[in-house]
């Protein structure tokens, strides 16, 4: 019996894991707290979660591939203060603007993945790199300062009200995250992403063109941070170059918490989107809670620990 | 008899629920070199590690010298002077020769390492074991068979009665085997213990005296190497008559057809230029010492490293092969030498691994049928004979022959025409190779052609039906089938009249 029950939670793997953990979170913060158990906050755990989910998509796809891309804090930075200028000083259409800020990032990640399949650099090292150059760019273009007023009509776009309840951020995490689910699970590129992660020099004899798949990774990650940019420039109305400094780890960690291995060939998109989630519903709690917020910081490295943990009890049990 | 050294009484061990030993009882006599033998999967593995102390038995007991032993981890064993030399030796590439043999025992002297007689220990040890590297030579400059050396200075230098070796000459040249044999005699000689774990038959009537086999997880019997013969070692392993199994049932399948030219193929610095040709139905030898720069031609012809000059065509046609993106493209397969490194993808499931190389087949749009890559791979479970037949079982749970018949599955799939089998039985059972060369027939019989790189002199002899020797990096000779003898291509591989000459050469490098 008892062993039934732990093949059950094997077979239901990491994300129901993490459904449980979510569970738990809400069930204790709701406890404490009757204001935390309302629709306004638990969509306000979604709407926290926008930002990070669409860096952590992105970034979760290079981490399938035995890579890390540390400058998607950088990235976000550039195309916040750039969009922020082609929208406010060059009068530049919303819609066109998005898609440049796509392209953008896009090109960004590209510019990393070069650096990792052509010169062979580390991907650590490639994109500390970059990380450091993209935020000098950021700092360049404006000279420091904030772009501000950002159009209505662009803000209304990406970040206004979705029936009165939601915000349409919220439509662009999801349907981001449904495309990155159907790409990793049914499509060539996804299955090639995982082998290059699992065993890239296998995958490679096997007549796979290996560069090609790893750097369209850099790119897709370049696309979420490029999104999440332009929902942080919708939502706050003003592009700092200082914007989305230390990101990167907090993508990295939503990643890590839903199952996505540093060393690659495992990971999953709905792991990392309700790894973004718990840690969402783990800040909002303690906000509602009134927690002191250097509290936060010790909660947030604790599920990461505990996470962490959880993967090495799992992978014994199979053993 | 003298009293074992070791005795075996009714061991068992199970893991969560399956019982992967049941019942061994047998002794192995002080002095002796014992071997134990059986299929992958029989179970020499798990009977080793209960030995050295890495897993405890769920039943029975073993005696050292006459006492009850329960050794709690390897270190415990160590110290009882029970060595194991590992299947895929483990040296520390950044450390010195002598800091790799006294890893974790260094002597001291107050709170540094004593490194003056740490290298004179070592040193002494080597000596006895007519080594050619030092102490302080870097461990990441040794050749396999000189890190074997090294295994064994550590098992001397923790003064080990017993010493255990695990598949010990799988990777070595047959110069290196040699020397490693006379290794093990000597230290038979010095009243040292040897069990000797191996799939190679030849090496059980060179230097084994008694053998013990097991069959799945049970043990069959105890033989004098003296009384037994290579069939009934054979049947006694596999439970059935594998008559032969390195030689062809069909002969004849080569046809007219001329379906790969190679020209002044060349890699600077690695292999001088090499010609051959590959017709359709024939299967073409490489043979040569470890070190001929086979692998690296079949690399190359692949695509999967640069050439620096040649030519390759392909059915008469000339074909630009930069990639394994290319090659796949002109019908070329590679079953790589290495399979948990180059061959297989440790995480996925068989229906991944078979269809990786093939996988548009089954892609429509970029989008992938997964209930076509598993019938797909429903198909190839057939042909190759795989257990267990499941498309959704991970590859890496697999044992070592079948992981092999999913990397050729892999190629079987793409519809390759010309394959290319890098040591294709290396560390697979006897059972599983008669299949895999009974697959190859198969396909030979089908107008496939075949390149077998293979160091097994009775793979090459039995299987080829032409075959061309390497010798450092350039091509020897071309020998046919009515040629062949073990003689010759030992002759070629060697390096023509001053072969002696050069064997004792290569051994002292």
């Amino acid at each position: 019996m008892k062993t039934n029950a732990m093949q059950l939670i094997n077979k239901l793997g990491r994300e129901f894991g993490i459904v449980i953990a979510l569970f738990v979170i809400v069930a204790i913060f709701s406890a404490i707290d009757s204001q935390y158990f309302t629709v306004a906050n638990l969509v306000d755990i979604i709407d926290q979660s926008t930002i990070n989910g669409l860096l952590a998509i992105g970034i979760t796809f290079v981490i399938i591939t035995a890579g890390i891309d540390l400058s998607v804090g950088s990235i976000l930075a550039i195309v916040v203060v750039l969009i922020g200028k082609l929208l406010t000083n060059m009068g530049v259409d919303p819609i066109t603007a998005t898609l440049a800020g796509i392209v953008l990032g896009f090109l960004l990640g590209i510019f990393n993945g070069f650096l990792v399949t052509r010169l062979k650099l580390q991907p650590f090292i490639a994109t500390l790199g970059t990380m450091s150059v993209y935020r000098g760019i950021a700092y360049i273009i404006t000279g420091g300062w904030p772009v501000l007023n950002m159009p209505q009509a662009f803000r209304d776009m990406l970040d206004g009200d979705f029936f009165a309840i939601f915000r349409l951020s919220i439509l662009i995490l999801f349907v981001f995250a449904i495309l990155a689910y159907i790409l990793m699970r049914y499509t060539r590129f996804g299955n090639y992403v995982y082998a290059i992660g699992s065993n890239e020099e296998a995958t490679r004899l096997s007549g796979v063109n290996v560069d090609y798949h790893k750097l369209m990774t850099y790119g897709l990650c370049g696309i979420g941070a490029a999104l999440a940019g332009m929902v942080m420039l919708a939502r706050l109305g003003t592009g700092e170059p200082a914007a989305g400094q230390g990101y990167e780890l907090n993508a990295i960690a939503a990643a890590a918490i839903g199952g996505t291995s540093l060393a690659g060939g495992k990971g999953t998109i709905i792991g990392t989107l309700l790894g973004a989630l718990l840690l969402s519903a783990l800040k909002v709690g303690l906000v509602v809670v009134g927690v002191d917020a250097f509290w936060q910081y010790i909660a947030t490295g604790g599920i990461i620990v505990a996470a962490a943990y959880f993967e090495v009890i799992q992978t014994r049990l199979r053993g | 008899m003298e009293k074992p050294v070791i005795e075996f009484k009714n061991i068992g061990k199970s893991f969560s629920g399956n019982a992967v030993l049941e019942g061994i009882s047998f002794s192995i006599q002080p002095g002796e070199i014992h071997a134990i033998m059986g299929e992958n999967g029989a179970g020499k593995s798990t009977l080793l590690n209960i030995l050295h102390g890495i897993y405890t038995p769920t039943a029975g007991e073993v005696f050292l010298a006459g006492e009850r032993t329960a050794f709690s981890s390897i270190q415990d064993a160590i110290e009882k002077g029970i060595f194991k030399v590992h299947q895929e030796v483990s040296v520390i590439p950044a450390l010195t020769v002598g800091q790799n043999i006294t890893l974790g025992y260094e002597p001291q002297k107050g709170l540094f390492v004593d490194y003056a007689r740490l290298n004179e220990e070592t040193d002494a040890i080597l000596q006895r074991l007519k080594c050619h590297f030092r102490s302080t030579d870097k461990a990441s400059k040794l050749s396999t068979g000189e890190m074997q050396m090294l295994a064994i200075a550590k098992a001397l230098f923790h003064k080990a009665q017993v010493i255990s070796f695990d598949e010990p000459t799988a990777a070595l040249s047959d110069n290196e085997v040699n020397a490693f044999f006379d290794v093990v005699r000597e230290l038979k000689a010095s009243g040292i213990t040897i069990i000797y774990v191996t799939h190679r038959l030849n090496e059980i009537f060179q230097i084994v005296d008694r053998v013990s086999i097991l069959r799945d997880g049970r043990y069959i019997g105890t033989y004098k190497v003296a009384d037994i013969t290579r069939e009934q070692l054979i049947k006694s392993m596999v439970g059935r008559d594998v008559a032969a199994f390195a030689v062809r049932q069909h002969q004849g399948l080569v046809q007219a057809e001329t379906v790969l030219e190679v020209r002044n193929l060349a890699r600077e610095g690695v292999f001088s230029p090499v010609s051959f040709q590959l017709h359709k139905g024939e299967l073409l030898g490489f043979a040569g010492l470890v070190g001929a720069k086979r692998t690296d031609v079949m690399r190359v012809l692949f695509g999967a490293d640069k050439k620096t000059s040649g030519e390759i065509f392909v059915k008469g046609r000339k074909a630009e092969i930069k990639s394994p993106v290319d090659a796949l493209r002109q019908g070329i397969g590679l079953i790589p030498e290495n399979r948990k490194t180059q061959g297989m993808v440790r995480m996925l499931t068989n229906a991944d691994n078979v269809g990786l190389a093939s996988i548009k087949k089954f892609c429509r749009l970029g989008f992938v049928n997964h209930a076509q890559k598993q019938k797909n791979c429903e198909t190839f479970i057939e042909q190759i004979n795989l257990s267990p037949r499941d498309p959704l079982y991970i590859t890496e749970n697999l044992s070592g022959g079948n992981q092999q018949k999913v990397v050729i599955a892999k190629w079987l799939s793409t519809d390759a025409d010309i394959l290319i089998f890098d040591e294709p039985t290396k560390g697979v059972d006897v059972g599983a190779k008669a299949e895999i060369y009974r697959l190859m027939e198969e396909l030979l019989a089908k107008g496939k052609s075949i390149i077998m790189v293979s160091s097994e002199m009775m793979e090459i002899i039995g299987m080829s039906d032409r075959v061309l020797v390497m010798r450092e990096g350039s091509l020897e000779a071309e020998l046919s089938r009515e040629e062949l003898t073990e003689e010759r291509v030992l002759h070629f591989a060697m390096g023509g009249e001053d072969s002696f000459e050069n064997e004792c050469n290569a051994a002292h490098k």
